[in-house]
């Protein structure tokens, strides 16, 4: 009976998956990266400055 | 009774447009600046050599053979200079497909800079072909195959130059005061952008698929099957960066015809730029990667081919890839403006590299550009400055009348 003890991960395109996997991870951290820090504050002021006054009151 | 009122308008018409035309051709402010000094000799320059070009033939001028049929003309002309033009497409799909108004006050120039690439860049592929009356067979169909892919290339890039030339057609009725006109044009920009769209997909990519068929000559590490993918990503963020390139300069030469509102909206719109830069950059980075891997590139990077094509994918994609979302997040403009100019240089380099210095790389005489070809490309790119000053000083590019 065989086992497999060995997985050569360049003929199962383990690389190719693992690659992919990681990318998606790091598209959305890359996604929330770029939404976040200055750029969040700055769009919230924006938000808040084109907001009518009559809203406010 | 009618019919003659009719023409008597037509004529009246159209020698108020012949008179306002005439007086628009007039030269306007300082004659001499630095560029004219640099720019007028070179043009006239490049002129007698395409005089010689095309008088005694391309080897006159170039260092190109049967060997090396692909030159610095096609290299950087066609094949960079339609990758550069891809902002078009991206901007013109982002305000009128998706509806960002923020872009609005940049899509007419955005349409302009894609319309003169064309005609220059695209244009310059009659410099490079051999015989150049034959560029009319693809169109008349004379002696074209339906599945070659250049049959598919040449068709877009006639069928997309008329189409940003529609694109563009309302700021040309309100610069000559044809508001009928104007009207009937504007209604037909979405149908063209749509049209424009599918047509520059296609094509960015047919560009890469070009190569396909030049696998033996072309260095492992730049030759995919995935080709065809890279060259469309890339135009995307090409396109991007050439919009913040040329944004950068717009706004400081022509800053008296930029209205005051539109300068508050730059900082936003650069970084959104940037944005979408950092997004595609990073989806071209990792399809280079998989590539790499599922190629099995390993040993391919030990020896000198290896460490140029690092320099390009490290040094050129992803380097500016961070930096342009360290900017985003940091708002900080000044940044984006370099990542934008790494970004371009990555862009060269790498259809450079397809087409011209990874192209039989194993040849014992390698091709470098004569003198002559470095002076016509100069002045291709001088040429579409000049018309796009003519045109931005004219006409209502960054601002409505």
């Amino acid at each position: 009976m065989e086992f497999y003890t060995y997985v050569n991960i360049f003929e199962t395109k383990g690389l190719e998956y693992l690659l992919l996997m990681s990318f998606l991870v790091l598209f959305i951290l890359l996604l929330r990266y770029l939404t976040s820090g200055k750029e969040k504050k700055a769009a919230a002021e924006e938000r808040r400055r084109y907001q009518p006054t009559d809203a406010l009151e | 009774m009618t019919t003659a009122t009719a023409t008597n308008g037509f004529t009246g018409e159209l020698t108020r447009f012949i008179r306002f035309f005439l007086q628009e051709l007039k030269p306007r402010g300082k004659w001499l600046t630095p560029f004219n000094v640099i720019s007028i000799p070179t043009i006239l320059l490049g002129l007698a050599i395409l005089y010689v070009r095309f008088t005694q033939g391309l080897g006159s001028v170039t260092n190109l053979n049967q060997q090396f049929p692909l030159g610095l003309w096609i290299s950087f002309d066609v094949i960079t200079g339609v990758a550069f033009a891809g902002g078009a497409y991206v901007i013109t799909f982002a305000v009128y497909v998706m509806r960002v108004e923020k872009y609005h006050p940049i899509v007419r120039v955005t349409v302009l800079n894609g319309l003169l690439a064309y005609i220059f860049y695209a244009g310059a592929l009659t410099l490079d072909l051999g015989r150049p009356w034959h560029i009319i067979n693809p169109i008349i169909g004379n002696s074209y195959g339906y599945n070659a892919v250049l049959f598919l290339v040449s068709w877009h890039f006639l069928l997309y130059m008329l189409t940003m030339a529609v694109e563009f057609s309302p700021v040309v009725a309100e610069w000559a005061r044809l508001e009928k006109v104007r009207k009937f044009l504007s209604g037909l920009t979405l149908g063209a952008v749509i049209f424009g769209i599918t047509l520059s997909i296609l094509h960015q990519s047919g560009l890469g698929a070009l190569f396909l068929m030049a696998k033996p000559k072309i260095h492992p590490l730049w030759y995919s099957e995935f080709i065809p993918i890279l060259f469309f990503v890339s135009s995307i963020y090409a396109g991007l960066a050439m919009v913040v390139f040329e944004g950068t300069i717009s706004h400081r030469v022509f800053r008296s015809l930029i209205p005051k509102d539109s300068h508050h909206s730059y900082e936003a719109i650069i970084l959104g730029l940037g944005k979408g830069a950092a997004v595609t950059m990073f989806v071209y980075y990792f399809l280079q990667a998989l590539i790499f891997i599922h190629e099995k590139r390993w040993q391919l990077i030990t020896d000198f081919w290896g460490v140029w094509y690092l320099i390009e994918v490290l040094g050129f994609v992803l380097v500016p890839c961070v930096m342009f979302a360290y900017a985003v997040r940091n708002r900080n403009i000044g940044v984006v403006k370099v990542a934008a100019t790494l970004a371009l240089l990555g862009i060269i380099l790498n259809r450079l590299n397809v087409t011209m210095i990874a192209f039989n790389w194993y040849a014992e005489h390698r091709y470098y550009p004569s003198w002559q070809e470095y002076v016509v490309t100069l002045m291709v790119v001088f040429t579409e400055i000049w018309v796009f000053r003519w045109v931005v000083t004219r006409m209502p590019v960054f601002s409505k009348t």
